[in-house]
């Protein structure tokens, strides 16, 4: 059962890279310019408000279910959730409120381009932080918050901003065909390759990283399956199949959650400082009673959610006209 | 500096910003509640006028509410780690079920609210509104459950140095909870009346062009305030009977307040007073019970609907505008007295306050509250100054609902005020 819900909180956090990976490779891509900022918003907008709630929703099955790995990670990579935290909070207020008022748009706007980056950096540096371990003591608490600013977290942060630009270019150019952003997702596309390369090679000259990850036969072919999802999607881009474009490039950011779950199994949080205080992910889960209650309430439930997720992409997708509803 | 002293400040800061966006959301999504119910049943298109008004100021505070909501569910883990590893096999529950029962759905339903005004049909865009205020008082529902267990701990037992929840029932009958439950909604509907009849009475002061609307809002306005300011001293008043018992030290007679020190200071070490509350906790709570009795005299307003006399009148729209703040105010007292009467605990008699929060440098906590603190003050200003405007500029051009064709009307187009 522990198990289960682990990869229950893996697959929302994945989710939530995938989805709200759109909305801030959107944001990104309000950079370049080109296209009306509006019409970018529009494609984004009716999915805008439902794909954070991913975000929320792992945090609240992390709190639930991993309450010993809660306060541990979160507070073990502060300095990194803070960052991402920040961005995202910054990308959500700017979104809602960039159009209620015509003379603040272009400051909401820039809100909207750092936050994004924000956003992606800080969680591409918590995926990082889990890859490379923590001092953590047997007791619990993490020694310090320097430990986390190191050149692989930086080179994971910069890793998942360049996925987010190519997703957001992706999605765009579906739901914008013929608004150029195809091309830009296919420029994007050996940027992301090239980060994902240094970082592979940051990572296995990092004795840390080397130490933290315990089964390289799960990550190589994880790793393997982001390079060929980035290379199909370049080609999908390039061929004008943005909808292909566009599951490959989800593939392509849900793989680095699945990657870190995988190398670092069975433990949920590597210690650097003591091998035996490493959380194990049996170790990190609630007590029976608790987690027998949430699978009772679970059951039932994530189906519902899925279904109104999927009522929401049912009801508005297709591609953007003149004719959509513009509110953001 | 100090961390948990931070840590707390960092706390009551996010949480108050957050409590003020929130009271808004809950009160106002049972008044749109009512006005689409309205419009799709009689066609009025006045009503359709209001929902999008009303609508779009709802939608503008909703955008703060998640914002702040978010950095409060990190906020546990971020600073309060002790809390989650001592207690999170039982507090974790009900806020796991509110982000994956409630929030979760509040959301996405709203996603769908927000885009489908005309691509759906008016059935099930009306549903979707309905849908958006039950997830939002279930919302309500599992975090004063959550927030009710660390007032008075149940169902739980103590193995290893831990919680671990054995009666989940429990949680629910948890004598702090019920009335405690109905007074934070009833707050809330008392915030959202006085709200719209204070944002109405402004309109109507203004000799606003649209004089339908406004009229008919400061009437939902005050009635919603009366019944709520009602409520909110009912659920206030039926806690004092139990509260001296569940929690002695915030609400108990002097001796039982001694007494319970005492024995706190006997288990957990320290002496007794280093286990009772500032003593101007009570201070909160008289300002708040003083705001309520003055808040009650709304009802006196009713009968001047009799022939628009509470328009024509003019004075009581000035009072009206000038109560406005006073729920928000009252709301926040009575926030300070639930939560600085339970201290030096997080979890009443369990877990004292210094033990809950995060083992970090003072340093890494102070740059989070200043850092935290600037952007959800900036983007909370700014979002009331938008709301300012919302309601500054009244139903001529509601963004929310707006068919795609349609051109944004100019300054000009707008209709001349009429004299009421």
């Amino acid at each position: 059962m522990v198990t289960i819900w682990y990869g229950l909180l893996g697959l929302f956090f994945a989710a939530y890279l995938v989805l709200g990976g759109y909305d801030y490779g959107s944001g990104l891509l309000l950079a370049r310019g080109g296209t009306d900022r509006r019409v970018v918003l529009t494609a984004v907008g009716p999915f805008f408000l439902g794909n954070e709630v991913w975000l929320v929703a792992a945090a609240g099955i992390l709190f639930g279910a991993f309450p010993m790995l809660e306060g541990e990670l979160l507070a073990g990579l502060y300095p990194a959730v803070a960052l991402a935290l920040a961005g995202v909070l910054t990308v959500t207020a700017a979104v809602q409120l960039r159009s209620r008022s015509l003379a603040g748009r272009p400051a909401w706007d820039r809100a909207i381009i750092g936050g994004s980056a924000l956003a992606v950096l800080g969680w591409g540096a918590v995926l990082g932080g889990l890859l490379q371990g923590v001092p953590l003591h047997a007791d619990g608490h993490v020694e310090g918050v320097g430990h986390v600013v190191t050149p692989f977290a930086a080179a994971c942060a910069v890793t998942l901003l360049t996925l987010a630009a190519v997703h957001g270019a992706a999605f765009l150019a579906l739901r914008l065909p013929g608004s150029g952003h195809a091309q830009t997702g296919r420029r994007l596309v050996p940027w992301a390759l090239a980060a994902v390369a240094a970082t592979t090679v940051v990572g296995l000259l990092s004795a840390r990283v080397r130490d933290a990850v315990q089964r390289p036969a799960a990550a190589v072919p994880l790793l393997c399956l982001l390079v060929a999802a980035l290379v199909v999607a370049g080609g999908a881009l390039a061929r004008g199949r943005p909808g292909l474009g566009f599951a490959a490039t989800s593939v392509a950011l849900a793989v680095p959650v699945a990657l870190v779950g995988a190398a670092t199994w069975p433990y949920a949080l590597v210690s650097t400082a003591d091998p035996g205080a490493s959380l194990a992910v049996v170790d990190a889960a609630a007590s029976g009673p608790t987690l027998r209650l949430l699978t009772w309430l679970a059951v039932p439930l994530v189906p519902v959610l899925l279904s109104f997720q999927v009522m929401s992409w049912w009801v508005f997708r297709g591609r953007i006209d003149g004719r959509a509803p513009v509110y953001w | 500096m100090d961390p948990l002293l931070l840590a707390r400040l960092q706390f009551a800061t996010t949480t108050s910003i957050h409590f003020l966006f929130v009271l808004v959301t809950l009160g106002l999504v049972t008044l749109l509640v009512y006005l689409q119910t309205a419009w799709v049943v009689t066609r009025k298109p006045v009503y359709e006028r209001l929902t999008r008004f009303w609508g779009t100021f709802y939608l503008v505070n909703y955008a703060l509410g998640i914002t702040t909501g978010i950095v409060m569910e990190f906020q546990f883990g971020l600073n309060w780690s002790g809390l989650s590893q001592y207690a999170g096999n039982v507090f974790g529950a009900p806020l796991a079920i509110e982000t994956l029962g409630a929030f979760f759905l509040e959301s996405t339903l709203l996603g769908m609210w927000i885009f489908g005004w005309q691509r759906l049909r008016r059935g099930v865009h009306l549903a979707l509104i309905y849908g958006v205020a039950i997830t939002a008082y279930a919302s309500a529902f599992w975090i004063m459950v959550a927030n009710s267990w660390l007032q008075h701990p149940v169902g739980y037992e103590e193995a290893g140095g831990i919680a671990h929840l054995t009666d989940f029932g429990a949680l629910l009958r948890n004598p702090a909870f019920g009335n405690a439950f109905g007074h934070v909604v009833s707050a809330a509907l008392t915030c959202g009346g006085f709200l719209v009849a204070g944002i109405s009475s402004w309109q109507l002061i203004r000799r606003t062009p649209d004089y339908e609307a406004f009229r008919r809002s400061l009437r939902i306005g005050v009635v919603t305030a009366s019944v709520g300011v009602t409520l909110v001293m009912g659920f206030g008043f039926a806690q004092f009977g139990y509260l001296g018992r569940i929690q002695p030290t915030k609400f108990g007679d002097d001796g039982d307040k001694a007494a319970a020190a005492a024995d706190f200071a006997a288990r957990f070490g320290g002496s007794p007073a280093d286990y009772l509350p500032p003593t101007w906790v009570g201070a909160p709570l008289g300002f708040m019970i003083l705001i309520a009795f003055t808040l009650m005299w709304v009802w006196v307003l009713i009968p001047f609907f009799f022939r628009d006399w509470i328009i024509r009148l003019k004075a009581p729209l000035y009072l009206l505008l000038a109560a406005t703040p006073l729920p928000f105010v009252a709301a926040i007292f009575g926030w300070l007295f639930r939560e600085i009467g339970r201290q030096p605990w997080t979890v009443y008699g369990l877990l004292p306050t210094e033990d809950a929060v995060t083992q970090t440098s003072g340093a890494v906590l102070l740059t989070s509250f200043v850092g935290f603190t600037v952007l959800l003050l900036g983007l909370a200003v700014a979002d009331w100054l938008l709301l300012a405007r919302v309601a500054h500029r009244g139903t001529a051009d509601p963004a929310l609902g707006r068919r795609p064709d349609e051109p944004v009307p100019q300054p000009a187009d707008r209709p001349d005020p009429v004299l009421a």
